[in-house]
């Protein structure tokens, strides 16, 4: 057996690096190879320009801008958290080849049938989980009309993005409404915080913590179970998925409501966090973007087939960093979106450039 | 349902012997306007192994996609070991003992050689809900080694594979599934000479052992009767000819294909002759 690996050419082994025997263990590889795989994985890039941003703004900003602080890192916070959670659900979609624009509306809807929930005498742990509940159903219909109807994701979503974002001011009649249980979950200062709320996005680190589990969750599920490998296949080539006995409906539902519960879970703990609903049409956009922002810049194709939800992650806190450092600048407000517009245009094309390279040299 | 009427003037297969593996009678099919299999009937043995042939469109891959629970067919019944077969999709053939290398191949260019062999097949670890990779490598080492292909890597997508490896894959996903029938869609069709002569010599070997029954649609007559038992041809979703190899001949299965040109030619011009005398309605 291991003679034949020797004698034959290794004919699909990656040009110019060594070639890697079939019996050669992981981590017998040259130092040098492995920076190189590191530099070639799919969220190399994204990692790689994060980490040149971070350390060029370090550098560039006064010291005593405190950039480099863990009061300023909770100040990223907010501005990234929501974004990756909401991304990583949305790679999945993107995998398949569909995109979910409802999360924005998701997302504004959550809160409110959780208001309502909990008006209606449920307490508050149930409640959430009811509100999260409701999200997955809305990821449902998605998936069905989608799916077994066979309506573009794109038509389909913008439909349900309105109708979610007009139920919500219908419902609400367009106020803000304080949340509910604010005497345990808001973390205003002197307020006793209960462990409910310190879960639910009022703790320091609440956010964080959900983007990290969910993220590292739905990373392990996209590369090492089945539905991972089936979510690929479909997004890569449905009819051969079908003809080999994916079950690509059930796929394509199941990814809808995994993205819909990522958005209802970013709803409630945002709501949490800032004590209040605020029924606004236009953070659902903002919302949406962003999320679609992070996951395209981690490395996700539109186009289906391959992705990464590590890589949405840092895309995420890619734009935290942008925005907060632009913000310590102390650059106009007026200018934040265009710098961010050309910082994403920037980062995509250093993406596609190194993403080429990845495929000259024969790795994944 | 044993008595099988014959249709017209085609030869149908003979009526069920008891060593049936599969046999399926009055399939019929059609997309829309189009018919693509108007009455098929046919059998096959334990450990035979049958040719299907037929020109292009004539519905030879409608009926493996029937067969394998792809699609469904419209009416006529199937029966698999004395059992009546109606497979719900292509996992659940599999799970009955059905699978298929189709002509497209079937393959996902995104997902690694050992993902591809054991796609819808995957084996998991014990304990977790995790794929077992190191296994399913090893595996599928296992079955190209036995089959003779070599290839360097088991991690590697296979868009990077040339499309004689591709389809090797595939028929290693086929061969090595457990199955005990075995429809091949066209499975030399991307491949050089030497990694055809590999693939024929392997369903050689499958037969000797006599565990496997295929059906095998080829497009070369000599592959044909070099590699099978009995032939089956489909001519305008009718199978017209059914005989042992080793009673007909490269002559004569041309022949029944050149006759069917000749008689499609005739009643184009027919056709044709019948418009010209007919006086414009419109």
């Amino acid at each position: 057996m291991s003679s034949t690996a020797a004698s034959q050419p290794p004919a699909s082994a990656p040009a110019g690096g060594p070639a890697q025997g079939r019996r050669t263990p992981r981590f017998a590889a040259a130092p040098l190879d492995l920076v190189r795989r590191f530099l070639l994985a799919r969220e190399g890039s994204i990692i790689i320009v994060t980490v040149l941003v971070a350390v060029y703004f370090a550098i560039s900003l006064p010291a005593s801008s405190n950039f480099v602080s863990s009061a300023n890192f909770q100040n990223i916070l907010p501005y990234f958290a929501p974004y990756a959670i909401l991304a990583a659900g949305e790679v999945f979609l993107m995998i398949n080849a569909e995109i979910d624009l409802s999360i924005g509306g998701v997302y504004l809807f959550a809160p409110l049938m959780y208001y309502e929930i909990v008006g209606g005498g449920v307490p508050l742990l149930p409640a959430a989980i009811l509100a999260i509940a409701i999200c997955c159903a809305i990821g449902v219909v998605n998936g069905f009309i989608v799916a077994v109807l066979n309506v573009n994701s794109f038509i389909t979503t913008l439909g349900t993005l309105f109708t979610l974002s007009g139920l919500t001011l219908i419902i609400s009649h367009a106020e803000q409404q304080a949340m509910p249980g604010a005497a345990v979950t808001s973390n205003a200062t002197g307020n006793h915080l209960t462990t409910f709320g310190s879960v639910f996005g009022a703790g320091i680190y609440s956010e964080l913590i959900w983007a990290v589990v969910i993220v590292v969750v739905l990373q392990l599920a996209l590369t090492r179970t089945r539905w991972g490998l089936h979510t690929i296949a479909v997004g890569s080539n449905r009819i051969a998925a079908a003809e080999a006995g994916v079950k690509v409906r059930w796929v394509l539902i199941r990814n809808f409501v995994v993205c819909s519960g990522c958005a209802g879970i970013v709803g409630i703990l945002e709501s949490v966090r800032t004590d209040s609903i605020s029924p606004d049409p236009g953070t659902a956009t903002q919302y949406l973007l962003y999320a679609l922002a992070a996951a395209v810049i981690g490395g996700t194709l539109l186009a289906g087939g391959a992705g990464t939800v590590v890589g949405a992650l840092v895309g995420a806190l890619f734009l935290g960093i942008l925005q907060d450092a632009l913000a310590i600048k102390g650059v106009n407000a007026d200018y934040v979106d265009f710098y961010l517009g050309l910082a994403i245009l920037l980062a995509m094309m250093i993406n596609v450039y190194i993403g080429r390279a990845r495929r000259r040299s024969g790795l994944g | 349902m044993a008595d099988q009427v014959v249709p017209g003037e085609h030869v149908v297969a003979p009526t069920s012997a008891a060593d049936d593996v599969l046999r399926v009678e009055h399939i019929t099919k059609s997309f829309g306007p189009v018919t693509a299999l108007r009455d098929v009937s046919l059998h096959l043995k334990k450990g035979e192994v049958l040719g299907l042939l037929g020109d292009n469109g004539a519905g030879k891959s409608t009926l493996i996609k029937i067969l394998c629970g792809f699609q469904r067919q419209d009416s006529g019944t199937m029966w698999l070991k004395g059992q009546p077969y109606e497979p719900k999709n292509v996992d659940n053939a599999r799970a009955l003992g059905v699978d298929v290398v189709y002509q497209d191949l079937a393959l996902i260019d995104e997902l690694s050689v050992y993902q591809n062999m054991f796609l819808c097949r995957e084996q998991r670890l014990s304990l977790l809900p995790f794929l077992d990779s190191r296994r399913m490598k090893r595996e599928t080492r296992k079955s190209l080694d036995d089959i003779g292909i070599n290839l360097p890597r088991l991690d590697v997508p296979v868009a990077r594979l040339s499309g004689g490896q591709r389809q090797s894959i595939a028929v290693a996903r086929g061969v090595y599934s457990d199955a005990d029938i075995l429809l091949l869609d066209e499975p030399l069709a991307a491949m050089g000479a030497k990694e055809g002569a590999m693939i024929l010599e392997l369903i050689a070997r499958l037969k000797e052992e006599g565990k496997l029954s295929m059906i095998m649609i080829l497009h070369n007559y000599v592959h044909v009767l070099e590699s099978c038992d009995r032939v089956n041809m489909i001519v305008d979703g009718v199978i017209a000819l059914d005989k042992p190899t080793a009673e007909t001949s490269v002559e004569e299965l041309t022949e029944i294909v050149v006759d069917e040109y000749r008689r499609a030619r005739l009643a184009a011009q027919a056709e044709e002759a019948l418009r010209a005398a007919t006086p414009d309605v419109t």
